[in-house]
């Protein structure tokens, strides 16, 4: 392994000098920003989240405590979605007209409250049927506005009344192993999702994109036969483990880049635009970041280079690339599921299983810290495949290179496993 | 000296080298020659231990191969393939450091082999700048600037022009007079005849017979003239000295009977026909391969066509 520092170098001033490269490493921080950033600022600005149409009201005039009472209520609960209320006459004509703009999407919604609503029910209407904000608030406003009418009607003191039907407040505190207690809030599962989305599309991301540059890497030399010169000078293990190492560190670099800047914003940037930094973000979390991305890196880098060895051109490659490309993707479609139950034996098993392990284990840290044993274990798995992986690929590369013009199956790269 | 002693490898049922033994020497020119698919490459591929052969030992000075001997080899394989984005000299260095040799040393190196195929103004450029044939120079610097001991060609020029080839001939008869123990691997037998002080003939990964070049030709060759003449030559086909005529369209080849001797045709020809040119053919390595193909009973020499296409 005495000329592994050369490979290392060499491959890895290739892929820095590359310009996609240059360009991800310098755009990446703006899309974390983007993505991190974006929910605290449509919170800021609610409009641009719900689109800002006004809803209409329509009331009958006997409504408990006049109308205008009715549509200031509205007003206050719809505010918080930027949208305004429009009051209308209760008559057949303005409601036609106001069905039509809902139907063009002028407005958001119709809200009729005809006579006796409070006991015989009221009607939205809608485009989309969809939009669960808009009617939970609504049928809150409702609610509370029908409760205010019977409690009149019933004359029970107004206080006694809302005394009885007072909340107890739920407050939400995440208890990690250390008995560190950390505030939550409504937000926590939003901003810890959207969090856990960003990283993970990181990880998958350039995973699959370093991946399948060694892949690509590979069969392009296996096809112009600059491996066979390769390998007179150095056993396929170091070539192998070299170009691993060397684009590694390439994508570490990248991810130095990210961090250090994306630490940098939330520090500087963000209290700037008057918003705490997510608490996802921090630098234990990010940490965690660079250490599954980096075994996450190495064992599907290891993966892509025997597929590589064993593809006769890139399509090929694609081919063979598939079930590999799976796993990559089930913890992506099932990421909600991790985030809301990270402990679930669903969970914790692909946190543990190597292939999936690198991305639903950084979930379960950016929510709540795991068990020793799991993390330990999820490492251990993960080194230990990582290098199993490398020696199966240089192997495989080495019997691969002599099988040009061959379309190898999944059998046959078993038993190249074997060849001496 | 390189000493491969009857190698065996298969992969999974085609035996691709079936009991090779040879040897080759310092200072000498060792030709491999056979058809596309005879085993050699994968015999060069034990040598340089890529492959360890399933049966059989390969040596070098009398040691067993290993990794470290790797820097006492260089290989300049078949197919040609440099890295097309990087710089020419980057390039050589990058080989030479894998090599064993220490940057400053492999980039002197490279400089000054580029000055020889006066390539130092494109040292700067990236491979895929250059023509074929500069590759290819690039590529063969690659090969021997850490000065091996052993030297691997594989089809070293093929795809080169005239003064290319004379070039790369010039620079591998110099390793030759430095003592390197050089090997060389083709199909096309007329390359080997030129370069070759022994050849070992495969077929099918089996040996059809190896030796020195000359030693070979006088015992396989069956004697022949070629015979440039003016007038009427119909009367040469019927002499008793002349086993057949090949009737080629500027001259005729005679080949003569056993236990006849060309002077005894010269004779017979004079005052009959105007003779331009005599001249007593040693078989051709083709002739040779082509007949030793037969003789072993075994129809389709796989020769014919590795030419035609390579012609």
């Amino acid at each position: 392994m005495r000329k592994l520092p050369a490979i290392i170098r060499y491959e890895f001033k290739l892929m820095a000098a590359n310009k996609a490269f240059v360009i991800l490493t310098i755009l990446g921080p703006f899309l974390i920003l983007a993505i991190t950033v974006l929910p605290g600022l449509l919170s800021m600005n609610p409009k641009a989240l719900s689109g800002g149409e006004p809803i209409a009201i329509a009331v009958s005039t006997d409504a408990p405590g006049g109308t205008a009472a009715m549509y200031a209520a509205f007003e206050t609960a719809m505010s918080s979605q930027g949208r305004g209320v429009e009051p209308l006459p209760l008559d057949d004509e303005a409601i036609a007209d106001a069905k039509r703009r809902v139907g063009s999407g002028k407005l958001a919604a119709l809200v009729v409250l005809p006579a006796g609503w409070a006991e015989s029910g009221a009607t939205l209407y809608t485009k989309t049927g969809t939009d669960a904000v808009l009617y939970g608030t609504v049928e809150r406003v409702v609610d509370a506005l029908a409760r205010e009418s019977r409690i009149a009607r019933s004359g029970v003191d107004p206080d006694v009344a809302r005394d009885l039907a007072r909340g107890v407040g739920l407050s939400i505190v995440k208890m990690s192993a250390g008995d560190r207690e950390e505030e939550g809030g409504e937000g926590a599962f939003l901003q810890t999702l959207f969090t856990a989305m960003s990283f993970v599309m990181l990880v998958y991301m350039t995973t699959l994109l370093y991946g399948q540059m060694i892949g690509r890497s590979v069969v392009t030399e296996k096809t112009s036969k600059t491996v066979e010169i390769m390998l007179s000078s150095v056993s396929p293990r170091e070539l192998m483990f070299g170009k691993i190492l060397g684009l590694g560190l390439a994508g570490l670099l990248q991810y130095g880049v990210w961090v250090s800047l994306a630490l940098v914003l939330s520090k500087l940037l963000m209290p700037l635009l008057g918003m705490a930094a997510p608490s996802a973000i921090a630098p234990g979390n990010l940490a965690w970041l660079v250490v599954f991305f980096v075994l996450a890196f190495f064992l599907y880098a290891s993966l892509y280079a025997a597929l590589g060895a064993a593809a006769e051109d890139e399509q090929h490659l694609g081919q063979l690339a598939w079930p590999v490309l799976a796993f990559l993707i089930v913890p992506l479609v099932m990421i909600s599921s991790f985030v809301s139950n990270p402990d679930s034996p669903l969970s914790v098993g692909l946190s543990l299983f190597p292939m999936t392990s690198p991305i639903v284990m950084l979930i379960r840290v950016l929510i709540a810290t795991p068990p020793a044993w799991q993390l330990a274990t999820c490492l251990g798995l993960l080194v230990v495949s990582v290098y199993g992986a490398a020696a199966a690929a240089a192997r495989i590369f080495r019997v691969g290179i002599l099988m040009g013009g061959k379309r190898a199956s999944f059998g046959e790269m078993v038993k190249w496993l074997r060849v001496r | 000296m390189l000493s491969v002693d009857k190698v065996v490898k298969t992969y999974e049922t085609v035996r691709a080298v079936d009991g090779l033994s040879f040897e080759a020497r310092p200072g000498e020119i060792f030709g491999l020659i056979g058809p596309n698919g005879a085993g050699k490459s994968t015999t060069i591929r034990m040598i340089m231990n890529v492959i360890a052969p399933d049966e059989g030992t390969i040596r070098f000075d009398g040691k067993a191969f290993s990794e470290a001997m790797k820097e006492r080899i260089g290989y300049l394989p078949e197919e040609r393939g440099l890295n097309r984005k990087v710089k020419v000299i980057d390039t050589l260095v990058y080989l030479g450091v894998l090599k064993g040799l220490d940057p400053a040393d492999a980039r002197r190196r490279a400089e000054s082999w580029l000055e020889r195929f006066e390539l130092s103004d494109w040292k700067g450029e990236k491979v895929e700048a250059l023509s074929k044939g500069m590759a290819q120079k690039v590529q063969f610097i690659g090969s021997v600037a850490h000065d091996p001991d052993l030297v691997l060609f594989d089809e070293p020029f093929s795809g080169l022009d005239p003064v290319s080839q004379d070039t790369l001939l010039d620079a591998v008869l110099e390793l030759k007079a430095k003592g390197k123990t050089i090997l060389f691997s083709t199909h096309v037998m007329e390359q080997a005849e030129r370069l070759c002080d022994r050849i070992l003939l495969v077929r099918k990964g089996r040996e059809l017979v190896s030796g020195p070049l000359a030693g070979l030709k006088s015992s396989y060759g069956t004697n022949s003239v070629q015979i440039e003449y003016d007038g009427d030559g119909s009367f040469i086909a019927g002499l008793p000295c002349v086993d057949g005529v090949r009737t080629m369209p500027r001259w005729i080849e005679a080949s003569l009977a056993d236990g006849h001797g060309s002077d005894e045709l010269f004779s017979a020809l004079s005052g009959r026909v105007r003779v331009r040119r005599f001249q007593l053919m040693e078989p051709s390595l083709h002739a040779m391969f082509v007949s030793l193909v037969e003789s072993s009973g075994d129809a389709g020499t796989g020769v014919a066509d590795e030419e035609a296409a390579n012609a």
